[in-house]
């Protein structure tokens, strides 16, 4: 965990349409005060579930409209072609570039589960220090401080609950890993 | 805590979309929901297979889901 608890995240469109469909939804409004939503986002959801979540949310001010302005939209437009210029990189696409722009200018969470922008963020010395999670890192967090309901004999339920809301998988490597992390941090002491 | 990802976890979860993938259900589909499907399964890329198929993210999630291919993320 890092010292400073963060305030804020930006989450794009494919991190919040699988995360709408987990039955534990709301810890993310524990986490933070308010996660920022692009506008383009508001395009990309059709289901009455999906919408009366996201509506009911901004109205409560646990979510919040983020308004791209022209100098973000500029430096989102470099990352994409930072990440095409590299044949070792997956291509970025501009929604999920923009979330990269807000996070280092703001020092927002990036909210994601876009590969190509968690790649490109490890390897670019000015993206490297942004906090990226995937519902997998935001689950383990909420787990962590206890906002989630954890047994340590079935530490893996809340992960497998996501996964099959979301028919999403989390690499096993990646979740042995945070599966690790949590036993050792809240198990060891129970 | 923080998202990694190595090139080579690239590989695995593009095995695991195939060999999820319901391959009869993709090859009954319009040609361009059908060659979406595909470049997701190759690629995991959301966003550019819901521009592909003509249709929102979500619906392309939607329909990501109905043909038993796996988010590996």
């Amino acid at each position: 965990m890092s010292a400073r608890e963060p305030e804020f995240a930006i989450a794009d469109t494919c991190f919040l349409i699988d995360w709408a469909r987990y039955r534990h939804r709301d810890v993310l409004f524990k986490l933070f005060k308010t996660v920022f939503v692009p506008e383009t986002i508001l395009r990309e959801v059709k289901s009455e579930n999906t919408i009366a979540w996201i509506a009911s949310n901004l109205a409560k001010g646990r979510l919040t409209l983020y308004t791209e302005t022209a100098d973000v939209v500029s430096e989102a437009t470099s990352i994409v072609e930072a990440s095409k210029r590299s044949p070792h990189l997956i291509s970025v696409e501009l929604p999920e570039a923009v979330c990269l722009a807000v996070g280092r200018r703001r020092g927002y969470v990036v909210l994601t589960e876009n590969r190509g922008l968690i790649l490109f963020s490890s390897i670019s010395s000015d993206y490297r220090d942004v906090a990226i999670w995937r519902a997998l890192e935001v689950i383990a967090m909420a787990s962590l401080k206890e906002l989630l309901e954890i047994e340590c004999s079935d530490l893996e339920a809340r992960f497998k609950e996501y996964e099959e809301d979301t028919k999403h998988l989390f690499p096993r490597r990646d979740l042995s890993r945070v599966v690790e992390v949590l036993r050792v941090e809240l198990c060891r002491s129970r | 805590m923080r998202a990694t990802v190595k090139l080579e976890d690239l590989e695995e979860a593009r095995e695991i979309r195939r060999r999820y993938a319901n391959w009869d259900y993709i090859r009954k589909q319009p040609p361009r929901i059908r060659v979406a499907l595909e470049y997701y399964v190759e690629t995991g890329d959301l966003y550019v297979a819901s521009r592909i198929a003509g249709v929102t993210i979500e619906e392309f999630n939607e329909l990501r889901i109905k043909a038993g291919i796996p988010n590996v993320c």
